[in-house]
């Protein structure tokens, strides 16, 4: 009951949150001086009733105030209005969405199940070669920017033929079996993900190997020692356990970015998921796309505290007596 | 010492990782060079496509060789991908594209010559106002009902001419208000009247034919429903058209991949029905960098190509398998423009400087500022030596183009003698003043990130300063830029570039007739009523209009000519290069007959793959 009352609470905490969210991105977007009209009118086989149209058609013609009252309506109602090219944005969006989730889960979970346990034997084998190995090839992967090390590896694929050069399936996916088709998308997967992967893998791995370090150092582990505790008692049950709730807000901050946080990989490798869609729109105005995608990376930021809180209710005890 | 150990093993690492990523890269040893000849120039095209008549159905008969069927062609575009499969709602590039392939026309154009030939038409006559269009007995939509007057008439009366979706056909038909009827005749027989004989209508007989049975129900629903008809995720079984690739697949920011018509109405001289090609995929890629990637990588067959580009994939040539065709100039063109404009805005402020006017409506200066333009240097350096130097207002490869307007070289002299005869000095200091001893100094915009016109506007103001002028490049944002242009009015010379139509200048009325919404060199206010045009302006109104009524070409010919020559000696636009169109495909295709007009692959019916790839 108490979990609950701490959730609405919550909920009705990020209200006012997200109004000021849109406010700000609404009149960013709308105050520069991008007209969503301007190649239409410089081109000379357009006349000047369809440019009056199109204005009308927009909203252009109405006060700014005028205009976000008019999606925020239609936003509060669950319409998600439709693009500059008469599409359904809701539509849009479904589209892209179920592949962008698909290489960010992904990505996320061979993180985890990779970055912690090399965290934990890293933390355990202080100091010994083995360490530092992993020290140094976490900094290689931190240190290398995201977008050169695509391109790096598009360009590898060009001169080896190994895999293929962007994209999510190949042209004749159709034709294909369902073993083909999942050995297809699992192709076209890796470059994309060994991207993704080895720059969060580099941040995680130092993450959980500076928590356990820092557990391990306590006088809790020293007494648990002391008092003849296994050493995987002594690790698994009590250091363990204390070293992972940190990691638990860092999972929340990976949520919000489940959506958003591959989008420039996303460009290089030509995937089709939210970060194409996004760029274009944002490059041509279109203001109910950009203003979907702001709102949904601030719901998605919301959520994702909002788990890693009430996870962090369930692990630690600590924190539900205070609540 | 341990240390060091992890170092060269860091090192061993990162040295397998850069090995197996660099591969021999062939050198770049070919400078670019001045292209003007297209190299499509040798190439023997085949007869054009005849009407043959077999059990009473009027197929078109391609004389190209026979080839083999099967295949799959692979082309690209670049950017997000069709919005809409309805050929009346398309309002870009791409959409448009796609939906030609899916929907034929009843006429076409003759790719090598420009002529309109027919398509759906089994032919066509015009008399003056009058055009009678005869068609296709006995052939289908993909969905087997048979293709008739009444189609036609439905999709000229009820979708083009009652403004249904995008109105750009029918907005460049209205002719003094009034719209041009169409009528059947017989079952397939239709008869189209203008107003008054109105020579471009017969370009715009080339948009898309609508089955009637399936658009009805759609415009019977308005204008709003129309809009979202046909959108992009439309099932593709569900579509009805008459081209010769039908859509099998629509993939988001991946793919469009067509199939072939199995029933279309072109034939080879074997009577066997085209097209070769099985499958015809357009991968949607975001940028042209991914799209010469693909291309490399061997995922792409065909790809047009630009600046470095060319001269490394020259140099891959040899050792590849595809070959790059010059198809010439594009219709592209790159200019510098003054602002003639001699009005006051709104508040009673003069848009231009008294002073700047007096220069920039000389004629002498105009000229001056033209001969001191090194094209060719620009040509050169920032075209990669891929564009033709421009001096005429139609595009290179336009069928009007006034061939008597010579091209010449920078000459300096020349342009001294010019502005002397105008009464302009050089002070000590080499600075150039007018008559009343003012400096001659002003601003040149260009639209700030588009990297071509920022290196032309460079040289341009270097240029100009070797007579000593003193030229302020100001790159501002594009939308700015524009609005200077069309709203505001207060700028002094600007460096822009549009297309024209290589076959129908009239498309350009909007900036060269003097109440065009485009007609940026002396840009009136929207409903200007008082006539203030300068003589030659007048002029090309009077040619401009007598061009579009005159129907044979050879009469139109001669308006288009002497509005070209105009162009040529005012200088209201000091025209620099047009681009170059290149593009490669690989050589296992047959078939390929590129042209200036038509492009790469206009025939896509005829192209064929020699050595059918296995489908892996």
């Amino acid at each position: 009951m108490q979990i609950l009352i701490y959730i609405l609470k919550r909920i009705l905490q990020s209200i006012p949150l997200l109004i000021i969210v849109s406010i700000i991105s609404f009149f960013i977007i709308r105050l520069s001086p991008v007209d969503p009209l301007a190649e239409l009118r410089l081109n000379p086989s357009v006349s000047q009733e369809t440019l009056e149209k199109e204005t009308q058609r927009l909203g252009l013609d109405k006060p700014i105030i005028v205009q976000y009252g008019k999606w925020a309506k239609s936003f509060i109602k669950g319409d998600l209005g439709i693009t500059s090219n008469g599409e359904q944005v809701s539509a849009k969006l479904k589209e892209r969405i179920p592949n962008t989730l698909l290489l960010t889960i992904i990505v996320i979970a061979l993180t985890w199940i990779v970055g912690i346990p090399l965290g934990v034997a890293a933390a355990l084998n202080w100091k010994t070669p083995f360490d530092r190995i992993l020290t140094v090839l976490t900094s290689v992967g931190m240190a290398i920017p995201s977008f050169f090390f695509a391109v790096l590896l598009l360009i590898f694929a060009v001169k080896t033929g190994w895999f293929p050069i962007g994209g999510l399936t190949s042209s004749n996916f159709l034709e294909m079996t369902f073993l083909q088709q999942v050995w297809d998308i699992t192709h076209h997967l890796i470059l994309p993900v060994t991207v993704l992967f080895t720059l969060s893998l580099a941040g995680l791995q130092r993450q959980m190997r500076a928590n356990l370090l820092d557990v391990l150092d306590s006088d809790y582990v020293k007494f648990a020692r002391a008092k003849g505790l296994s050493e995987f008692d002594v690790v698994y049950k009590h250091a363990l356990r204390n070293a992972i709730n940190p990691m638990i807000t860092l999972l929340g901050f990976e949520f919000a970015g489940l959506l958003s946080g591959a989008a420039l990989t996303e460009y290089v490798f030509q995937y089709p998921g939210l970060g194409r869609l996004i760029l274009e729109a944002v490059l041509k105005s279109d203001i109910n796309l950009v203003m979907a995608s702001l709102m949904m990376g601030a719901i998605m930021l919301i959520l994702g505290n909002l788990i890693a809180d009430i996870l962090l209710i369930i692990t630690d005890p600590r924190i539900r007596v205070k609540a | 010492m341990k240390r060091a150990g992890y170092v060269i093993l860091v090192l061993i690492l990162l040295v397998i990782c850069v090995k197996s990523c660099l591969h021999a890269d062939y050198p770049q040893t070919v400078k670019p060079a001045l292209q003007p000849h297209s190299i499509t120039e040798d190439i023997n095209y085949p007869e054009p496509q005849k009407n043959v008549t077999i059990d009473g159905v009027d197929y078109l008969q391609s004389q190209a060789p026979v080839g083999k069927f099967g295949g799959t062609l692979v082309a690209s575009t670049i950017g997000e991908g069709p919005k809409t499969f309805n050929p009346f709602n398309s309002k870009d590039n791409i959409s448009s594209q796609l939906s030609e392939i899916m929907y034929d026309g009843l006429l076409s154009t003759n790719a090598v010559t420009g002529e309109p030939i027919p398509r759906l038409a089994k032919d066509f006559t015009v008399e003056g106002d009058t055009y009678l269009i005869h068609l296709r007995k006995g052939i289908k939509w993909s969905d087997g009902k048979p293709i008739t007057a009444d189609d036609v008439v439905f999709t000229w009366q009820n979708i083009i001419l009652d403004g249904f979706g995008n109105t750009s056909i029918r907005d460049s038909i209205v002719i003094d208000g009034k719209l041009p009827t169409v009528r059947k005749i017989d079952d397939y027989t239709v008869e189209f009247k203008t107003p008054q004989p109105f020579a471009p209508f017969i370009r715009m007989l080339s948009s898309p034919i609508a089955p009637k049975h399936v658009f009805e129900p759609a415009v019977k629903k308005g204008k709003a429903y129309f809009d979202t008809f046909l959108s992009t995720n439309i099932d593709p079984q569900t579509l009805v058209t008459s081209g010769a690739f039908k859509l099998k697949e629509y993939v988001p920011a991946q793919r469009v991949v067509f199939e072939r018509n199995p029933d279309y109405y072109i034939i080879n001289t074997k009577d066997e029905k085209l097209p070769y090609l099985n499958k015809l995929v357009y991968l949607i890629v975001g940028d042209i960098n991914n799209e010469v990637l693909k291309f490399e990588g061997g995922e792409l067959d065909v790809i047009g190509l630009q600046g470095a580009n060319v001269a490394r994939f020259k140099e891959l040539e040899k050792h590849s398998d595809f070959k790059i065709y010059n198809l010439g100039p594009n219709t592209g063109t790159m200019f510098a423009s003054f602002n003639l404009n001699n009005r006051k805005d709104k508040n009673g402020k003069f848009n231009v400087d008294l002073k700047k006017q007096c220069w920039f409506q000389d004629k002498n200066f105009r000229q001056a500022v033209d001969y001191a333009i090194d094209r060719k240097n620009m040509v050169m350096n920032i075209a990669n030596g891929l564009a033709a130097p421009l001096f005429t207002a139609e595009s290179l490869n336009s069928i009007f183009l006034n061939k008597d307007l010579k091209p010449y070289d920078r000459d300096l002299e020349k342009s001294k003698e010019l502005l002397k005869k105008s009464g302009y000095y050089w002070d000590k200091k080499g600075h150039l003043r007018d008559k009343y001893g003012n400096h001659v100094e002003f601003d040149l915009y260009t639209n700030a990130g588009n990297t071509e016109r920022e290196a032309i506007g460079v040289m341009v103001k270097q240029d100009l300063e070797d007579l000593g002028m003193k030229v302020n490049f100001k790159p501002i944002e594009f939308n700015s830029l524009v609005n200077k242009l069309v709203n505001t009015l207060d700028w002094d010379m600007v460096i822009m570039g549009l297309t024209g139509s290589p076959l129908e200048p009239n498309g350009g009325k909007n900036v060269w007739m003097s109440n065009g919404t485009l007609h940026m060199f002396n840009q009136r206010p929207a409903n200007y009523t008082k006539d203030d045009r300068y003589e030659w302006e007048k002029r090309i109104d009077y040619l401009y209009t007598q061009g579009a009524l005159a129907t044979d070409f050879e009469g139109r010919k001669k308006f288009y000519d002497e509005y070209q020559a105009i162009a040529y000696d005012e200088k209201p636009f000091v025209y620099i290069y047009s681009p170059l169109i290149i593009s490669a495909i690989r050589t296992r295709f047959k078939n390929v007959y590129p042209t200036p007009l038509g492009g790469m692959t206009y025939n896509i019916e005829e192209i064929y793959e020699s050595e059918v790839k296995s489908e892996t």
